[in-house]
């Protein structure tokens, strides 16, 4: 299992790598639109189209990272009175039983639409660029796929007790501390 | 009710365009047809994205959608004729072509054809302002360098004919960007739309006429099989419907214009009514867009389009050549 | 009727109860109901939810709005900046939890999201106030309200959010929100400077060591501290505002802006560039899942009348549109006890949004009144980030009671900024209308 589960977090990070590299390039691409309107007075056709598409692709390259490190808002003061294995139990039986099938799905319904648009060749439908849309949608796809299997390998890290829901989050904060510590400790020198 | 159909919008609830056509159909509907079709609207954003009410339909999401053939122009540009382009006949002259020259037929094999949908034809508009802007433009002259909130054929004309720049302004933004200069000049709507948007208070001039989108068509559609099923008598009502609603709602838009056309005569905005040669001039490269437009499908071996446009583009002649005894209410 | 909307509500609570992250309980919830209705033809509609936000402009503006807040969290802009303001309000009375405030202020003027600033900020105040001899609660209370201010002082990703649900404008209400957000701070200051003068014991006056500073030192000192923030301010507020820039547009300016002032600073490197993108991703993933799962409620909510009951439930309580008012306000205050401010946005604002219209409301003046109401969430327990964030900096002897019992004066606070708005529609409306007109 471990094996499986470890190759699945590798792929989030390879994802999360491209999430990245997205977020360079939406900044970049507006500076540029910004300059290109505001000081040569030729605004671009595609800004508005490339920054949406690097919005969402951010949003699923970004989506099973964000999963495996459980970086999405559980209010859980009452679920925290549970004992810690029924709230893993809990846990890990929806993400297997409820929210991987649903990904599932929704991954192949992506897929298809994605695939349906690269053989229609279909374009944006009211941009004046009217960009090809499969590469979009087929981005689309790839995070719903690496989405669904990060269900897998969170829904089996919370029923075999590996990690616990909620951890996440507080090490996302003492990430924050550790940071924030840095930048008090500067201050001693 | 017999028959109940989701329809899927491609304007957002409450809306002006939405009461007008959507909820007006729905009602005609049921007047229509004693109840026994019931039509229940969801605004844009509910059940489908607005610009995908027709995949909606094709996907069996919902029963029925309401849309403009101007959101399918880049997919195939045929849907410009339908839609009015830049060039294209007033709202008067559509409503003809479509209810009597043929032009609802036409559209109708196209739907089946292309799509596998039933269409009718729910809504013909009047005449669009031509731009909100902040600065006058009377000849195509002054169009040159004008950063131009646009889409469709008229950005392409607007650009390849008339060296402006058009835009993308996403919907909401569209009145702070003309506030602050973001853009020149910005197109969207009739009077009566355009008034409540209040983009004359932000932009000193109104130009006219609207050439770049003389009239627009919107249109109900279903599934074929959908259609099929439904008992004939049924048909017949729905269609009934359908066009009362077209009718309806051209006059209720008239009505609105003009009102809000006084309404913005107090106002300190001031109208520019550009040189008729130059509308002329855009009318002119409106229509050699759509030929063009058509050349370029005949090549890939597609002649509808041709077709469609040389019937239209007929149509038109005979009207401007033969519509002289008409009693106009125009002041010049 | 059906109550199947209401039955939406058990479900999403029961999972939300259950501990599953919130917006994986709102799509669960949608595929549930849904399927009733659609079959599983329910995936395809929903994917259409999933779609809409993907490729929504306006919320491009999330990503770049949370990159600034990141560089300047991780760069060393934050602690200059509280020793500049603690050199000139340290001696006042409460001079330590105005410093607090004003940094906060800044801080949210600065950038789009504010949660963790609060860290940064605490973990530079609270040893400071503890050892002068602030009472526990107040140092609590300050700290959480002050990072409570990044919603309604602009820019603020849950304008952008809002703006995009409700058809708005995100520069006017940007400019709406800047009245409000000056107010908040006044009463805010107001509480610590009538308590510290009343009660000095609760807020004792600190020593500073560089109280003999030379002034021209001194000014030289704040110069470079408030040089970068105000610099920011102006990028992104000031071309939003003045400019001509749509607000992704000056997102982006913001977020290289901030890149350069830490280059400037020479504090800029490759793995605090790394640790921003990493906070950005997730932090974008996370909120764009939940504006997405928002949607997919939503809009099985209405395919099963929610929308209908609404407006009845609103006919049936009556008083026009004050009644409207107070519902709605009622139901985003309650809710906040529960829900992140997120998921309040995207359940209700499509709920609420067709009635406002339809009422004689101005829907900037109404999305303002929400605004507040939204911001009290961030304070009130269960759910509350301000305290949650506070929980992982707080020494032990800083208990959970003096935390409820130290926001609780903060809530009032902007219970009376909401009295204000309510009373004087011009404070949301004035300054958006000062920018517009020839
Ligand atoms: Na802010
Ligand atoms: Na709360």
């Amino acid at each position: 299992m471990r094996p499986v589960i470890s190759m699945i977090d590798r792929m989030a990070d390879f994802f999360a790598f491209l999430g990245k590299v997205a977020i360079l390039l939406l900044i970049a691409s507006m500076l540029y639109e910004v300059l290109a309107r505001y000081l040569l007075n030729a605004p671009t056709l595609w800004a508005f189209d490339i920054s949406y598409m690097l919005n969402g692709s951010i949003f699923l390259l970004g989506a099973a990272f964000a999963l495996k490190e459980d970086a999405h808002v559980r209010i859980d003061f009452l679920s925290q009175l549970f004992p810690r294995r029924t709230q893993q139990w809990i846990n890990g039986l929806l993400y297997l039983l409820v929210l991987l099938p649903i990904f599932v799905a929704f991954s192949w319904v992506s897929s298809s639409k994605a695939y349906k648009a690269f053989l229609t060749q279909e374009v944006e439908s009211v941009s004046p660029w009217a960009p090809l849309v499969w590469p979009f949608y087929g981005l689309i796809a790839l995070g719903l796929i690496a989405f669904s299997f990060q269900f897998l390998s969170e829904g089996l890290k919370f029923v075999l007790g590996l990690s616990h829901p909620g951890e996440g989050a507080q090490k996302e904060l003492d990430d924050e501390t550790g940071i924030a510590n840095t930048v008090m400790g500067d201050s001693d020198k | 009710a017999d028959v109940t159909w989701k329809m899927t919008a491609a304007i957002g609830e409450g809306s002006f365009f939405y009461q007008n056509f959507m909820e007006r159909f729905a009602k005609n509907v049921d007047v229509v047809t004693n109840g026994r079709v019931e039509i229940k609207p969801f605004g844009a954003g509910v059940l489908a994205p607005a610009f995908k009410a027709y995949e909606a339909v094709q996907d069996g999401i919902v029963e029925a959608g309401h849309s403009t053939p101007s959101y399918l122009v880049n997919q195939d540009p045929t849907n410009a004729i339908f839609a009015s382009f830049p060039g294209g006949m007033s709202g008067e002259a559509t409503l003809h072509w479509l209810y009597e020259g043929g032009g609802e037929k036409m559209l109708q094999e196209f739907r089946a054809k292309e799509m596998g949908l039933h269409t009718m034809v729910v809504g013909v508009g009047t005449s669009e302002i031509m731009a909100h802007s902040n600065v006058k433009i009377e000849t195509v002259d002054d169009l040159k360098g004008v950063k131009y909130r646009t889409s469709g054929a008229f950005a392409a004309v607007l650009k390849e004919k008339f060296g402006g720049v058009p835009t993308v302004v996403p919907g909401n933004e569209i009145y702070t960007l003309l506030q602050r200069k973001g853009v020149d000049a910005i197109e969207w709507s009739t009077p009566g739309a355009n008034i409540s948007e209040g983009f004359h208070e932000v932009a000193p001039y109104i130009i006219m006429p609207g050439v770049h989108q003389p009239s627009f068509v919107w249109e109900v559609f279903v599934k074929q099989d959908t259609w099929k099923e439904m008992p004939d008598d049924l048909k017949a009502l729905v269609s009934a419907a359908a066009k009362l609603t077209t009718y309806e709602s051209f006059t209720y838009f008239g009505d609105k214009d003009i009102k809000a056309m006084q309404d913005l005569r107090k106002t300190k905005v001031q109208f520019v009514n550009m040189k008729p040669k130059d509308s002329e001039a855009i009318r002119a490269a409106g229509r050699n867009w759509a030929q063009e437009q058509a050349d370029k499908m005949a090549k890939d071996g597609k002649d509808r389009m041709q077709k469609v446009l040389s019937d239209y583009l007929a149509y038109q002649a005979a009207w401007s050549e033969n519509s002289g005894y008409l009693v106009r209410d125009s002041k010049d | 009727m059906s109550l199947m909307p209401l039955y939406m509500f058990g479900l999403l609570f029961v999972l939300v109860f259950a501990g599953l992250p919130v917006s994986f309980a709102l799509i669960t919830t949608a595929v549930g109901f849904g399927w009733l209705m659609f079959g599983d033809v329910v995936f395809l509609q929903l994917y259409g939810a999933l779609l809409h936000t993907a490729s929504n402009y306006l919320l491009a503006a999330i990503p770049l709005f949370i990159f600034m807040g990141a560089v300047l969290e991780r760069s060393g802009i934050a602690k200059r900046l509280f020793w500049a303001l603690q050199l000139w309000m340290g001696r006042m009375p409460g001079g330590l939890a105005l410093s607090t405030i004003a940094m906060c202020a800044i801080f949210a003027a600065a950038s789009g999201v504010v949660g963790a600033v609060e860290i940064v900020v605490g973990l530079m105040a609270i040893p400071a106030m503890t050892k002068a001899g602030y009472k526990n609660d107040l140092i609590a209370g300050t700290i959480c309200a002050g990072g409570s201010l990044g919603t309604i002082i602009p820019p603020s990703v849950i304008v952008v959010v809002y703006a995009s649900i409700a058809q708005l404008s995100i520069g006017t209400l940007f400019a709406a929100s800047i009245i409000p957000g000056l107010l908040m701070v006044a009463f805010f200051v107001l509480y610590i400077l009538v308590r510290s003068i009343l009660k000095p014991e609760d807020a004792p006056v600190i020593k500073i060591e560089d109280n003999d500073m030379p002034i021209g030192e001194k000014l030289k000192t704040t110069a470079l501290a408030l040089f970068p923030p105000l610099i920011l301010i102006v990028l992104v507020l000031g071309s939003l505002l003045a400019g001509a820039a749509s607000a992704t547009e000056a997102a982006a300016v913001g977020a290289a802006g901030t890149l350069v002032l830490a280059a400037s600073f020479k504090e800029l490197n490759l793995e605090m560039l790394k640790g921003t993108l990493i906070v950005t991703l997730k932090i974008t993933a996370m909120i764009m899942l939940i504006v997405t799962g928002g949607t997919m409620f939503t809009s099985i909510f209405a395919v099963h009348g929610g929308g209908s009951m609404v407006r009845d439930m609103v006919g049936v309580i009556g008083f026009g549109d004050a009644g409207v008012i107070i519902f709605f306000l009622l139901v985003v205050f309650v809710a906040g006890f529960i829900l992140d401010w997120v998921s309040i946005v995207l359940i209700f604002i499509p709920i609420f949004t067709p009635v406002i219209n339809a009422t004689s409301i101005d829907p900037v003046w109404f999305a303002m009144m929400v605004l507040v109401v939204i911001q009290t969430s961030y304070l009130t327990p269960p759910m509350a980030p301000s305290i949650f964030y506070l929980r992982a900096i707080a020494p032990k002897s800083m208990t959970y009671g003096h935390m409820y019992k130290g926001v609780l004066p903060f809530v009032v606070a902007q219970g009376l900024v909401l009295l204000v708005i309510i009373l004087f529609p011009e404070t949301t409306t004035w300054l958006p209308s000062l920018l517009v007109g020839l």
